[in-house]
């Protein structure tokens, strides 16, 4: 029994539909807030979005500590490590829940994936599924676990609807329809668009809106 | 935010807990919080009963939310409704290919990673669309003699050790 479970968000979606610059705009807010934040990214070989976010967030701004931003090279598809094999997340999350109880959250990128893509409940416990409008705004309606049952659906790039066709009122009727009234937002990452409120569901439904450890503890 | 931390009990399995949520319902005073299968397998969650009470759920890993667990059980009753699901039912009839039919519904269904329930002579296992019975019907082609298939809109309670993933 795990008295100290710190709560966890997975983060998965297509390779390059901004899973990592997601990342990158909503823990600022997070942080901005007085939440501690944690990061572990998966990929297949490559540690690169890790060493990005180490970089932009931790280095650069002093976000987070450099060694609380963790890359993981899966080796295999990238969901094999965040669905039916989490082992190695769970190893990493468990060190840091013994050696960072001061962590309000970690925060769990998946490598790139199709639209099948889901996180183990066992891993996170709020899982965020983003696309982009470059996919086509035939994307939501073509559904997938991804789309259907992710607690909340991230459409980005939204800047780029007119450059290729996609309909974004097309994109908002069909996410509404295959998701049964579970929520989506709309970002652009590069102006922050949305990224409030992709930042307001995890505190809501995730942090259940209470103040953060450190506050907590002067209290 | 109510924050929960334990399950109370469950109606199904508890005689006396489920005469007491019968006779509260009478009287209106219980509340249903509604999960899907997929939320019902998570260990922290934030989501609003039928009459707008906002439930924060927060257990340790070990803990295993189910169909007719009692989340509150004081004045008021808090009782967890899974939601129904589109589900799959393939119905054996008894011939001589039994066994060969069985095989292969095993390995079909199997190689889809679907959990699955049985009930007597009947295999059952969500689907995401009923575009879905084409292909199983096409897959099964050899056996339908054999095998009938329907959709349902049901509970789906995953067989007990079958904790497998889908996509």
């Amino acid at each position: 029994m795990n008295q100290n479970r710190i709560p966890r968000v997975g983060i998965g979606g297509p390779v390059g539909c901004g899973k990592t610059m997601l990342i990158e705009r909503v823990v600022p807010v997070l942080a901005s807030s007085g939440y501690s934040v944690s990061i572990i990214s998966n990929d297949v070989i490559s540690k690169e979005d890790a060493n990005r976010m180490r970089l932009n967030l931790a280095t650069k701004r002093g976000l987070l500590p450099e060694n609380l931003v963790v890359g993981l090279a899966t080796g295999g598809c990238p969901h094999t490590a965040v669905r039916e094999d989490p082992s190695m997340n769970l190893a990493v999350i468990e060190e840091m829940e013994t050696k960072h109880q001061e962590l309000d959250l970690i925060i769990i990128e998946s490598g790139g994936d199709n639209i099948t893509t889901t996180f183990s409940p066992a891993l996170a416990d709020y899982f965020i599924y983003i696309i982009d409008v470059a996919g086509g705004d035939k994307y939501p309606r073509k559904r997938g676990l991804g789309i259907e049952t992710a607690d909340l659906l991230v459409i980005n790039k939204i800047d780029l609807a007119p450059l290729v066709n996609a309909n974004l009122e097309v994109m908002e009727k069909d996410a509404k329809a295959v998701r049964d009234n579970k929520p989506y937002v709309f970002v652009n990452c590069k102006t922050d668009k949305g990224i409030d409120q992709v930042a307001s569901h995890i505190m809501h439904n995730v942090l259940f809106d209470e103040p953060p450890k450190a506050q907590q503890l002067k209290r | 935010m109510l924050k929960i931390t334990k399950i109370s009990g469950n109606i199904f399995t508890d005689r006396e807990l489920k005469k007491r949520f019968e006779a509260l319902d009478k009287q209106k005073k219980c509340e249903r919080l509604h999960l899907t299968r997929q939320e019902l397998e998570k260990t922290r969650l934030r989501k609003n009963t039928d009459k707008g009470t906002d439930v924060g759920l927060t257990f340790n890993g070990n803990t295993k939310l189910n169909h007719g667990d009692v989340l509150i059980l004081d004045e008021d009753f808090i009782l967890v409704e899974q939601t129904p699901e589109k589900v799959l039912s393939i119905k054996i009839k008894q011939n001589s290919n039994q066994t060969e039919a069985l095989i292969l519904l095993g390995h079909i269904i199997g190689n889809r990673h679907r959990p699955i329930a049985i009930d007597a002579q009947t295999i059952m296992f969500p689907i995401q669309a009923d575009s879905e019975v084409e292909l199983f019907k096409n897959l099964l082609a050899e056996f339908q003699d054999n095998l009938e298939l329907k959709i349902e809109e049901r509970v789906f309670v995953p067989r007990k050790g079958m904790d497998v993933h889908e996509h």
